[in-house]
């Protein structure tokens, strides 16, 4: 895994954790569910060789998190991983994000 | 389990002590007397042989609580004097080892003989040739001495009702009478005297053979038993380890079954409520800490697949659903269940290193380029020390606190002792049977 794909990787982490993490704490238990679900699969389709999260890098908007996120998951298919996959992540946090804004 | 079988043989003894005039129930003629004699020496020699064994092997947790002051602490408290439950082992034994009669077959133990008084016998023999599972060596090397002294206190109260039973039989054609029967109930008294002077613990009876956990297959259940039966069914699933993106999975279907439960609850017990709803922030807490660890080893994918259907069934169930407390209670000995097997997953996964621990990547500033290669970063496994978050979560949260049960003798220890001491009321002869 060439570094940039690493730090893609770590980026998408740290935000859909960070999501699932406020979820959570609103009591959002079905939103934040679903963005650690993202979170898992990311994991899966890495083979579960994936950075750790950084945990001093986390913003408090929940819209930029989604923001970076969606980014750092379609900067993925510029490193080899199938676009079919990332597609499929990009749908799952599109509804996460959607259950966590209704 | 013990106490299914050792209820059993108590009861049974304890219907044939309040049975007099045993010549006329075993038959009118000598010859029908007889066999049907040898017959219950041969349930009896089963039952010697189960006391036997659980002497034996009770035999290293079995310590008087009546020994003489030793003042040198380097020799055995109970060498020279002889305990008495170690006397009455050796009393068994030679009751057994000098009776000529066989123990009983599979088939005498199975077929019923269609003779009442003769069943009890056959009732006591067949609990007792199955308590060998749950007496048996390998169980009672898990058992503290209290609970051995519950199982020594049984078998002397047994030892007594095979010794009046023997008295009362003497006169049946072709009877062999215990071998130093006397002894025998004296070391059975003695014994039973010298375990009323300590604490039993009776919680024995939970030990022992248990019939292996099946799958609930078939098409779901409706409603909160379909849950119900998912639940089940990924308790069973967890038998085999999991490796880690399929634990996550499990952790998480665990956070929402608990969380969505919490309104059900509320309504019947809200104790219930609030310990789920603990037990959801539980795994909410877990699941961020099983973010940082990864690992390939181990299966666990129908345990996913169970807690996903769980979930699925759960949010099918109208809001105003009642559940009963019955339900309730089930699902909370699954949790139990499941808590403590997450609990080993983890705390064995580490130690397995069977788990790694994710590192950060180095952030970059700009594409500007290393001058100096950075150091590699490596996947290491997780160390305990290294993750006393995780540990602590494990240990102090997510597995269940021992509930300190209290356990009774129960109805059936107290119905053979007043049995022991049952004497026919005068002027109705017990063997009457009542209307």
């Amino acid at each position: 895994m060439q570094r940039r794909h690493a730090h893609a990787l770590g980026q998408a982490r740290t935000c859909l954790a960070a999501l699932a993490d406020e979820a959570s704490t609103g009591n959002r238990d079905d939103a934040s569910s679903a963005y650690e679900h993202v979170l898992i699969e990311l994991d899966r389709i890495h083979c579960d060789e994936t950075p750790d999260v950084y945990l001093g890098a986390r913003t408090q908007d929940r819209a930029i998190q989604y923001e970076l996120a969606t980014t750092a998951i379609e900067e993925l298919k510029t490193h080899g991983v199938e676009p079919l996959s990332v597609e499929l992540l990009l749908w799952m946090l599109d509804d996460a994000y959607s259950q966590d804004c209704t | 389990m013990y106490g299914e079988t050792g209820t059993v043989m108590r009861q049974e003894f304890a219907e044939l002590l309040r049975q007099h005039r045993v010549q006329q129930r075993l038959g009118e003629t000598p010859v029908t007397r007889q066999e049907r004699g040898l017959q219950i020496r041969q349930y009896r020699q089963t039952v010697l042989i189960w006391c036997s064994q659980a002497m034996a092997a009770t035999s290293p947790l079995t310590f008087s609580n009546h020994t003489p002051a030793q003042p040198n602490p380097f020799r055995h408290a109970g060498a020279d004097g002889g305990a008495p439950a170690g006397e009455l082992g050796r009393a068994i034994d030679v009751a057994k080892e000098r009776s000529t009669a066989s123990p009983a077959s599979s088939q005498q133990l199975t077929t019923p003989s269609g003779l009442p008084f003769l069943e009890h016998w056959r009732g006591a023999a067949r609990a007792a040739a199955l308590a060998e599972h749950d007496t048996a060596t390998d169980i009672a090397r898990r058992m503290t001495a209290p609970q051995a002294q519950a199982v020594v206190g049984d078998v002397a109260a047994i030892a007594q009702a095979l010794v009046i039973l023997d008295q009362r039989y003497r006169s049946t054609p072709g009877w062999e009478q215990l071998a130093q029967g006397s002894r025998l109930g004296w070391a059975a008294l003695a014994t039973a005297l010298d375990v009323s002077l300590g604490q039993p613990d009776y919680t024995v009876d939970a030990l022992g053979w248990r019939p292996k956990t099946k799958l609930i297959d078939g098409p779901p259940r409706p409603g909160v038993l379909g849950v119900l039966q998912a639940e089940h069914n990924l308790v069973v699933r967890m038998r085999s380890f999991p490796n880690a993106t399929n634990l996550r999975y499990v952790v998480d279907s665990q956070r929402l079954l608990s969380r969505h439960l919490v309104p059900f609850a509320e309504r019947i017990d809200p104790r219930l409520a609030a310990r789920w709803a603990e037990r959801a922030g539980t795994y909410a807490l877990l699941q961020q800490q099983l973010r940082r660890i990864g690992g390939h080893i181990g299966k666990g994918g129908y345990a996913a697949a169970e807690g996903a259907n769980a979930i699925s069934r759960l949010r099918a169930l109208p809001a105003d659903t009642i559940v009963e407390p019955r339900v309730l209670s089930g699902f909370q000995l699954l949790f139990d269940r499941l808590d403590h097997r997450i609990a080993d997953v983890i705390e064995d996964g580490i130690d397995r290193r069977a788990f790694f621990q994710r590192v950060t990547v180095p952030q970059l500033v700009g594409d500007s380029g290393d001058l100096v290669a950075p150091l590699q970063e490596r996947f290491v496994p997780v160390d305990r020390t290294a993750n006393p978050e995780l540990i602590a979560t494990v240990r102090g949260r997510l597995r269940p606190r021992s509930s300190s049960v209290v356990a009774t003798p129960g109805a059936s220890r107290a119905d053979l002792h007043a049995a022991l001491i049952h004497r026919p009321a005068s002027g109705e002869p017990s063997d009457v049977r009542r209307l």
